[in-house]
């Protein structure tokens, strides 16, 4: 009986103590942490989309669409090639992942911090890819995100990502006019590597059990820019929405201009 | 019901509508403009909007001799890729700015935009083009 009371102050204690643990913290980097970034390839400067071969990819490499997004596809490229593309990425919201690495026609530039690699986009402040590389798991629920949850680790020099927790609404996108939403449950690995010293790769698998049949694989190719006039400036995709106008006290605002479906701005009538 | 046919074409009509007009704000596809047609648009810049992922010009003008002026909405790609293609920045082309502008036009006659392809200062006879696929390489200086 005795024996029995101290084996359940035991375990009183040992939940009592579970539940008074600290928090998981991200340590301050080391100096040694900071001196290994400068062990990894040299991913500096400004990478720029290689267009011409996502534009070749559409007719090459079409991902295994299940038969209902296969039709929906086939559906918006035709009302394209008429002249009529329907717009996927309205209203400012980023592009997300992948269609961000598919079909973006913006540069990116790389960050090495410790336990980190982050990813900028040029079109808008919020093209943002963080990939924690300090050995992290996916947390179990990650909150849906345009982006996802990414964790990384370095291979030689291959970052080797995994990518997870995107929302349902984010693109596959084949095209700036052609794709569908992944409808959950996406998963994206990705093998990023310089090809040439200058070029850099992105071997992407994705698997989409909501619209694709099996993973598809492509790979996307980036060109590095280090001339300072190609710095990427900051990019408001929301300003394209307003003009410069000066108000009645003389202060410099900006106007919203008229707009239409899908937040897009319309051209002049022509005058009869 | 007899009512709910007529609501959904026009519905349908609308959105066909929306689709087919110049969309600026967002990562759109070019496939709106006619790029089987080249027309030439002179005038002067009212609007510059210097914004990703697409700059945007508003251009007061004519493509035929004869014409009266009018606004023409102009685009093309962002920032960043016309330095890249052409060395156009920011205050390249200002306002009030007289331009000679190579254009693919809208395929709806209803509407007056384009998607430029080359854009030339009349006061200096400078030039930008625009095309991104044709500048693929790296360390451009």
């Amino acid at each position: 009986m005795r024996n029995g009371f101290v084996v359940l102050l035991t375990l009183m204690a040992a939940a009592s103590s579970a539940q008074a643990a600290e928090p998981v913290k991200n340590p301050p980097p080391t100096a040694q942490q900071w001196a290994d970034l400068a062990k990894l390839p040299d991913w500096s400067g400004v990478w720029n989309p290689k267009i011409t071969d996502q534009d070749a990819q559409v007719k090459t490499n079409m991902p295994p669409w299940t038969p209902k997004a296969a039709a929906q596809i086939a559906t918006m490229l035709a009302a394209e090639k008429a002249g009529r593309p329907p717009p996927i990425f309205v209203d400012c919201l980023p592009e997300g992942m992948p269609s961000w690495m598919l079909v973006s026609h913006n540069a990116m530039e790389f960050l090495f911090t410790p336990g980190r690699v982050t990813m900028l986009g040029e079109s808008d402040g919020n093209r943002i890819r963080r990939i924690y590389t300090d050995g992290r798991s996916h947390p179990d629920e990650p909150d849906p995100t345009f982006h996802g949850h990414s964790i990384g680790h370095w291979e030689g020099g291959t970052l080797v990502v995994d990518t997870v927790g995107v929302v349902p609404q984010a693109y596959i996108a084949i095209s700036e006019a052609a794709g569908v939403p992944n409808n959950g449950d996406i998963h994206i690995v990705e093998h990023i590597h310089l090809a040439t010293p200058d070029i850099l790769n992105d071997d992407l698998e994705i698997t989409a059990p909501h619209v694709l049949t099996t993973t598809w694989k492509t790979t996307r190719i980036y060109f590095r820019q280090r001339a300072r006039k190609f710095d990427i400036v900051e990019g408001v995709c929301l300003q394209g929405s307003f003009s410069e106008k000066v108000d009645k006290d003389g202060n410099a605002v900006f106007a919203p201009i008229s707009k239409e479906w899908g937040g897009n701005m319309t051209a002049p009538n022509a005058p009869h | 019901m007899k009512r709910l046919p007529g609501t959904l074409a026009l519905f349908c009509t609308l959105i066909g509508l929306a689709a087919g007009i110049g969309t600026v704000a967002a990562h759109h596809s070019a496939a709106m403009f006619d790029q089987t047609k080249l027309l030439t648009l002179t005038g002067s810049v009212v609007e510059l909007r210097w914004t990703n992922p697409h700059v945007t010009m508003l251009v007061n003008g004519t493509v035929k001799d004869g014409d009266q002026p009018s606004d023409w909405l102009m685009e093309t790609t962002s920032p960043g890729n016309l330095m890249r293609v052409s060395g156009w920045g920011r205050n390249s082309v200002r306002v009030g700015d007289k331009v000679v502008i190579d254009m693919a036009p809208l395929r709806d006659p209803e509407k007056q935009g384009g998607l430029m392809k080359k854009v030339t200062l009349a006061a200096t006879g400078q030039s930008f083009d625009t095309n991104i696929r044709d500048q693929e390489k790296p360390d451009i200086e």
